[in-house]
């Protein structure tokens, strides 16, 4: 990988990797060894009051090595790379290997696996560099600006290159790279915001983006406050996405055989409406999926929640050997879609409401009571009220008390999926949706 | 690399930057090192120890900032680094419409060492690993309790922070915590209950004191007592707040909105504003009279109290909000200017040698009151009494805010009674703060810490201190977590 990054900065590459590797099984003495390199140069120009208040580039490479003696294991991390500090690395993983008690859970690293091989490095997102993303953050200042509105956001572009080896004969290495854009518009009393992540730092689509949020902080002048209680909703994707974000967090098998899940004793049942399914697309353009995991296993296409049925559950390599799961389901690249009719926009969706709350995005979620996965969060960034098929005025923001799992068998229609990201979500491709009896619990002073 | 390289690599980069034309800039080099010993359903899932260590340049160019930063420390890469910082800094310059001016501050040569009598990282690891097994043995021979984690956590952080002003501090900073958690299983609910050491920069003797083995037996039974215990029924109820829980409502409702580059806008895309705007300093009644919020970077022990800030400024004492009154913010050396104040508060940390310094919530504490526990809680007729962290939320300038908690009773006719769960409360931030009428008396107070406070972009964890007595809130609603809301 060269170039971009103005040519100053390689990032460790295959033979590279496969060098250090070497190395650090050398030194081993372990009966298994895993090695993960993550070699980062990435940069964010941040701006605020229509000026670049921060402007950061960093380089940073960190090797991990586990080390196990039969069910003991360690791990050490380094940030030096020097042929003495790996050395180092690795005996200090092996001091913890050698007095840490034997864990019933250990597994050694997997065998070699075999790869499909993604496009996760576009040219031109690792070319970028401070020049492209101070163009990119001018480009949205300038339209605020034009619009007597203060623009505050961020331009980031990321390369990396990530490995995977082990004793095992594992061997995985990719290079990664990722650029995001976000953008709040404020007026005397007002915001509107909008953001994307993708692979190509030139589909970030910075000027219709911040067009969007310029549009938000406008109609959101002169909110109004109106009581907390029981509304229909429209959320646009972004708030989709932080309610399905948590969601995926609650996946983990483990705790679903422990009874400590919302989702235990639920596998192969009906959680949410059943026009809804969830799946990875590691290969989908629009999202961020991977090669591998940070355990070196391939990522695969699969289906989480098929026509509202939990399907699958996310299981660490020793959970997935007492089910004998194979091979174990990954969700970096949630796509959530509905069967049947769909509607065009968001805009059809708020012109088949009679009154609803239009939110553009939550803030701030978490869980309340992890039994019934009940959350709560702010909206945030442009809050709508919705009359007889048109918003009528802007509205102080609420705070939410809703649980996923109720409000999704709530749901009355839902657009295609579309790209959505936010502060507190990765990449997701997830629909807007109008759901019904959404439960606002308080309201805020703007 | 040793110390007197760290030197020449810092007088390379600071060369660069004062033949760039810059009007400031440092470079701060850091070797940090985690050492993480963790406990999962009685057993010891991971024992980690990693290594951090890298440099980071900023530099102030035609009155904008530039950053770069590396783990590769060379001296081939210190000038290009710094070179690359100038680069950005001049490209920060051609849209930046306010040049930015620094507050004043003397030159700083000193060293700052945490006072500690057992070097954690000295600790036999077999010993550590014993005690979280044994905890987590504690904790399962409990009937109804289905899981347990503890874990133990150390850091040390060797710094050198050298400006073109002259200043040259190097830090040898240790900071300890333990805890660990227990979860029962009731009718298909789940509850946990946890025991937490404070965050403080001390030595090991913090772990041994606390002696988590002790704990066990009590918090297990209260895991199971929590998750059989009646649901709250929603209303208004005066709520009598331990130190624990306090330092997370004093955080999110006092601490960040002080900051002052949320109050100037800087967060707006992010972390968010502040409700406390800078024409309410001096003026806006905060909370009630009992209601006095002390920052103080100077207190031994504490996580923000490292002897100087990032931007080279000495930690301070100060109040926030004095009698109610909201008085002061944290600031750095960017922002004090802005509000016309002459010297930074010290407040501006990073969280590595990767991150740029920003400015971060000061230890701010609930200055200690008259009352005594049992007096605060003999006047309240229908109240609960809470204990510790759990849910908490609230919106971006810090007006609506929502918290619920580790343990709950019921307070009924001034005495504490049964457990409760599902205890939510909410409200706006200086209406409830004006609902506080005691603040228990400094025998009451303690200290906890956050290390992973959320700002910035790219995100950054913050380290800081909160400190409180017990404390009365009065005639505060009260939900229902979970379905029944």
């Amino acid at each position: 990988m060269s170039g971009g990054f103005a040519g100053t900065v390689k990032l460790t590459d295959r033979e590279e990797f496969r060098f250090l590797t070497d190395l650090v099984l050398k030194h081993s003495g372990g009966d298994h060894t895993l090695v993960v390199l993550h070699d980062q140069h990435a940069g964010t120009t941040r701006f605020a009051n229509n000026t670049v208040v921060q402007n950061v580039n960093s380089r940073r490479v960190t090797l991990t090595v586990t080390l196990a003696f039969g069910k003991r294991h360690g791990s050490a991390t380094t940030t030096d790379l020097t042929a003495g500090a790996v050395r180092e690395a690795v005996k200090r993983a092996e001091a913890m290997a050698r007095v840490g008690p034997e864990d019933p859970e250990y597994v050694p690293p997997a065998p070699p696996q075999a790869y499909v091989d993604r496009p996760t490095a576009l040219p031109e997102t690792v070319a970028a560099g401070p020049d492209r993303r101070l163009e990119l953050a001018r480009e949205a200042v300038e339209l605020c600006q034009g619009s007597s509105l203060k623009a505050a956001g961020v331009v980031s572009s990321s390369a990396a290159t990530v490995g995977v080896a082990a004793d095992t004969g594992l061997f995985a290495h990719e290079a990664r790279a990722d650029a995001r854009f976000s953008v709040t518009a404020t007026g005397e009393n007002s915001t509107g915001w909008a953001s994307n992540v993708h692979r190509s730092i030139d589909q970030l689509g910075v000027n219709e983006r911040t067009r969007s949020a310029i549009e938000k902080a406008q109609r959101s002048a002169g909110a109004k406050e109106i009581p907390a209680g029981r509304y229909t909703v429209i959320l646009e994707p972004s708030a989709v996405g932080g309610l399905l974000t948590w969601m995926m967090w609650m996946g983990d098998a483990k705790d679903y055989d422990k009874g400590t899940s919302p989702f235990s004793g639920k596998l192969g049942t009906q959680i949410i409406d059943a026009r809804l399914n969830l799946a990875n697309r590691p290969e989908h353009p629009d999202l961020l999926g991977c090669g591998f995991t940070p355990e070196g296993l391939p990522t695969n296409s699969l289906a989480w929640i098929d026509r509202g049925v939990l399907r699958q559950l996310a299981y660490d390599r020793f959970t997935a050997k007492q089910h004998r799961v194979e091979p174990i389901p990954t969700l970096e690249a949630p796509c959530l879609s509905g069967d049947g009719r769909t509607a065009a926009s968001v805009d059809e969706l708020v012109r088949a409401t009679e009154r609803g709350i239009l939110v553009t995005n939550f803030w701030y979620i978490r869980t309340v009571n992890p039994t019934d996965l009940t959350l709560t969060g702010m909206t945030r960034d442009g809050t709508f009220l919705v009359e007889d098929g048109r918003v009528t005025t802007a509205v102080h923001n609420f705070r939410f008390h809703e649980s996923p799992l109720r409000a999704l068998n709530r749901l009355e229609a839902f657009t295609g999926p579309r790209e959505a990201s936010s502060a507190e979500t990765g990449k997701l491709l997830v629909p807007a949706m109008k759901i019904r009896e959404f439960n606002f619990s308080s309201v805020t002073r703007f | 690399m040793n110390r007197s390289e760290w030197d020449e690599l810092a007088e390379l980069a600071l060369k660069r930057l004062r033949a760039a034309g810059a009007e400031y800039g440092d470079i701060r080099i850091l070797d940090s090192r985690t050492q993480v010993v963790q406990g999962e359903d009685r057993r010891i899932a991971a024992l980690r120890d990693s290594r951090d260590s890298g440099f980071g340049v900023r530099v102030l160019c035609r009155g904008a900032w530039g950053f770069a930063a590396s783990s590769i420390l060379s001296v081939e890469e210190v000038p290009r680094v710094a070179d690359l910082a100038v680069q950005i800094a001049k490209g920060s310059a051609s849209m930046t419409s306010e040049k930015v001016r620094l507050a004043e501050e003397p030159a700083h040569v000193d060293r700052v060492v945490t006072p500690l009598r057992i070097d954690p990282f000295g600790v036999p690891l077999e010993e550590k690993a014993g005690l979280l097994t044994d905890v987590m043995e504690y904790v399962q021979r409990q009937p109804g309790v289905v899981r347990s984690s503890g874990h133990l956590w150390a850091r040390r952080d060797l710094k050198l922070f050298a400006s073109t002003e002259g200043s040259r501090i190097t830090f040898d900073l240790v900071a300890v915590q333990g805890g660990f958690e227990a979860t029962a299983l009731q009718d298909g609910r789940f509850a946990s209950r946890t025991f937490n050491t404070p965050h403080l920069r001390t030595g090991y003797e913090l772990i041994r004191d606390a002696n988590l083995a002790a704990e066990a037996p009590r918090i297990a039974s209260q895991a199971v007592e929590k998750v059989k215990a009646p649901p709250v029924e929603a209303g208004r109820y005066d709520l009598v707040l331990d130190p624990e829980h306090l330092s997370l409502t004093m955080h999110e409702s006092c601490g960040h909105p002080s900051e002052l580059d949320r109050a100037l806008g800087y967060e707006a895309n992010y972390a968010g504003t502040s409700f406390l705007t800078p024409d309410k300093r001096g003026s806006f009644r905060y909370g009630s009279p009992h209601v006095t919020f002390v920052a103080d970077n100077t207190e031994p022990e504490t996580l923000a109290a490292t002897g100087y800030d990032d931007d080279g400024v000495a930690c301070q004492k100060w109040d926030i909000v004095r009698d109610g009154l909201f008085v002061g913010y944290c600031t750095n050396r960017e922002v004090a200017p802005k509000i016309k104040e002459a010297r930074s508060r010290g407040s501006n940390r990073a969280d590595g040698w990767g991150s740029v310094p920003i400015v971060r919530i000061a230890n701010i504490g609930l200055q200690p009151g008259r009352a005594t526990l049992d007096d605060m809680l003999a006047d309240v007729k229908r109240g609960i009494y809470i204990e510790g962290h759990d849910s908490f939320s609230i919106d971006q300038r810090r007006y609506n805010f929502q918290f619920g908690g580790d343990a709950f009773w019921l307070i009924e006719n001034g005495r504490r009674t049964h457990m409760l769960r599902d205890v939510i409360y909410h409200g706006i931030t200086p209406e409830f703060w004006g609902s506080c009428d005691a603040v228990a008396d400094p025998s009451h107070r303690r200290r906890f810490g956050f290390i992973t406070c959320g700002k910035g972009q790219p995100g950054q964890s913050g380290w800081m201190t909160h400190a409180a007595s017990h404390a009365r809130v009065r005639n505060v609603s009260v939900i229902r977590g979970g379905s029944a809301t």
